[in-house]
């Protein structure tokens, strides 16, 4: 369960996130869609940690990831952020000399667990079994976000940060990890992502617009009338 | 709450290790590509050191003057006979070939630049230097007058002062004798005044001081430039080592912080998967030389050969630290750069710009003096000088010296490394 108040960052004097907010349950889609540029990404990577918000606060199952430490300054918990959330940023956070064995063994913590993943758990659903030996650099951008995907699920965690996740990828790709999120919420997972992919946005059940830094919830009966074509 | 935090502290430390045991794992991959590199490139320095090698001479520096004599129609054969002894003496002979020519004939030789001095012997030149009438004697220079020359001019100005000498000498005891009612020994006396004086001009040798000088110091010229090209071979497979250093991925970068193995971890993997690296190269570079022992001239190696003096450890120690510090400031040099082909051409640049400026290409002291200066603090001067002491031994005080800066060069550039990349992600992060 994630819960996110008055949430306001900022690269420098330009104001990127100002006061968002918004609550995701267990098993809920959190969709963010928007124009190129405003905001999304910023605020999947403060929900990471691996950006700094100037104010507000974002709790994980009722513990502060990111609260106001007094004096203007922000306390992180990166022990919460770190067990509570996987994150699949845009760029795919691989080392290409490696394999795909390798690069995820960077972030399983241990053989047993990897193996048995790739064998029959989600990396065996999202198709690396079959791809563990080949070296990363040798891979379609589907393989790699799909790797990406697995990094991202290595700790297993409740939460899963997905930021434009199917950016250029065929539509076999597309379909596939729209399935393996499928799954994934199934099990109870919360996904907050940001997309520009109709495919994606059904399995949002909660859609949000980011504009000028602010999240504006979508009527979900305005969602089947070309919601992306009109922003 | 202990127990999970020493937990906490073991996973903590698993995952570093894990990532550093990926990172080896990812050199050891780019390790084949990056030795053909490194073959290329000493192929290119070795033929670059044999051309040298051959076109360089052991002997020491020859002067040579060839020096047209006019010897006057009328003289007698007293000046002849002075003529070949002056030739013959050891302290002459070694350095000038006379020739006797004509006035005119001289004149044109030294035009042409094919004599080095003309010295025209005025009539009646023994029998003046005898009886202390001392003609003179000429000498003329060409006007853009070369070593020889000034060699020459020298020798002449040393052989007149003892001629000078040995008049007074003559002179004075011929006067003592007239006061003291010996004139019948005179010519005696005489006898023995030139028997002294001719075996001292005869060895005039044995006189001088016997001293090497070197733009080297302690070591030879091939030792120096064995010391000076294996930092600048060292220095120049930092190009090859980009892949290797380079940052990684902002993305991964991003997630390996989320996993608490911050810039500083990061930046300490790669600067040891630098440093193997290099010291890999380093094993490359003294495999060549092994096998240029073997094989090279032999007039080469014997100049090469010689022993440090230092125990193993000392030697191991010595060449740790050269290897380190060179790691560390082609990593500082890759960091500031940023970009592959930014990185290659600044560890270029600067390893032949450091290099020359200590003294490794051309020795420091034939170097203008800001520019001794400047490079007497370069790392590469410490650098060379260390390895001056790995290949030939040091003064144990210059080796400590060089051990210390070295190491402070290492923490240096390692801070500005992991300053330049902290700051880099505070201004990710915000």
């Amino acid at each position: 369960m994630i819960t996110v108040t008055e949430l306001t960052s900022a690269y420098g004097r330009k104001q990127i996130l100002q006061g968002v907010s918004f609550t995701a349950q267990r098993g809920e889609c959190v969709g963010i869609v928007g124009a190129n540029g405003c905001g999304k990404s910023t605020l999947l990577s403060v929900l990471a940690g691996t950006l700094k918000p100037r104010s507000g606060q974002v709790l994980y199952y009722g513990k502060a990831a990111w609260s106001d430490a007094g004096n203007g300054r922000m306390h992180e918990d990166k022990e919460v952020i770190r067990r509570m959330t996987g994150y699949v940023p845009q760029e795919d956070p691989l080392i290409p000399e490696l394999s795909v064995y390798d690069n995820l063994r960077l972030w399983y913590p241990d053989k047993g667990t990897l193996r048995r993943e790739l064998e029959q758990g989600f990396l065996n659903l999202l198709g690396l079994g079959e791809f563990s030996a080949k070296q990363v650099h040798k891979l379609s951008g589907g393989m790699k976000k799909r790797v990406s995907i697995g990094i991202a699920m290595a700790s297993t965690p409740p939460i899963l940060l997905l930021d434009e996740p199917s950016a250029a990828l065929d539509l076999i790709c597309k379909e596939d990890i729209r399935r393996y999120l499928q799954i994934y919420l199934e099990r109870k997972g919360t996904v907050v992502i940001t997309t520009h992919e109709e495919s994606e946005l059904d399995l949002c059940s909660t859609l949000y617009v980011m504009k000028e830094g602010r999240l504006h919830q979508v009527d979900n009966r305005l969602r089947g009338e070309g919601l992306t074509g009109r922003m | 709450m202990t127990s999970n935090m020493t937990l906490n502290m073991i996973t903590g430390m698993i995952k570093r290790l894990r990532y550093l045991s990926m990172e080896l794992k990812k050199t050891a991959k780019l390790l084949p590509a990056m030795l053909a590199q490194i073959i290329l490139l000493i192929s290119v320095l070795a033929m670059v050191v044999f051309g040298s090698v051959k076109s360089m001479g052991w002997e020491a520096l020859s002067v040579h003057a060839e020096i047209a004599v006019v010897v006057g129609e009328d003289s007698t054969l007293m000046t002849g006979m002075l003529l070949r002894y002056v030739e013959n003496m050891e302290s002459v002979s070694q350095f000038c070939d006379f020739r006797q020519t004509t006035e005119q004939e001289g004149f044109a030789l030294l035009e042409k630049g094919e004599v080095t001095a003309l010295v025209v012997l005025p009539e009646g030149l023994l029998e003046g230097i005898m009886n202390g009438t001392n003609p003179v004697v000429e000498i003329y220079f060409p006007k853009q007058a070369g070593l020889e020359a000034l060699f020459f001019r020298e020798m002449t100005e040393a052989g007149e002062g003892l001629l000078r000498v040995a008049q007074a000498q003559i002179y004075g005891a011929g006067d003592m004798a007239r006061a003291f009612g010996l004139t019948e020994q005179l010519s005696q006396i005489e006898v023995e005044i030139d028997s002294y004086n001719l075996a001292f001009a005869l060895d005039r040798l044995a006189l001088y001081d016997s001293a090497k000088v070197s733009a080297f110091g302690s070591v030879n010229a091939v030792q120096f430039y064995l010391a000076s090209g294996s930092i600048m071979f060292l220095l120049l497979a930092g190009m090859a080592m980009y892949p290797v250093v380079r940052r990684e991925p902002p993305a991964l970068c991003r997630q390996l912080e989320r996993a608490g193995m911050g810039e500083i971890w990061q930046s300490f993997c790669q600067w040891l998967c630098g440093l193997l690296c290099i010291s890999l190269f380093a094993g490359v570079l003294w495999a060549a030389v092994r096998l240029f022992v073997r094989f090279g001239p032999q007039e080469t190696v014997e100049h090469l050969m010689t022993d440090s003096g230092y125990p193993l450890y000392m030697e191991a120690g010595l060449a740790a630290v050269i290897l380190m510090t060179v790691t560390t400031l082609v990593y500082l040099i890759h960091s500031l750069a940023g970009s592959r082909t930014g990185g290659i051409l600044l560890v270029f640049l600067l390893s032949v710009v450091m290099v020359y400026l200590s003294g490794g290409l051309v020795p420091a002291m034939f170097l203008p003096q800001p520019m001794r200066t400047l490079g007497a603090w370069l790392p590469s001067a410490w650098l060379i000088r260390a390895m001056c002491g790995l290949w030939a031994g040091r003064d144990a005080v210059v080796t400590g010296e060089c051990v210390v800066v070295l190491c402070g060069y290492t923490v240096l550039c390692g801070g500005l490394v992991c300053a330049l990349r902290e700051g880099r992600a505070r201004r990710r992060t915000g």
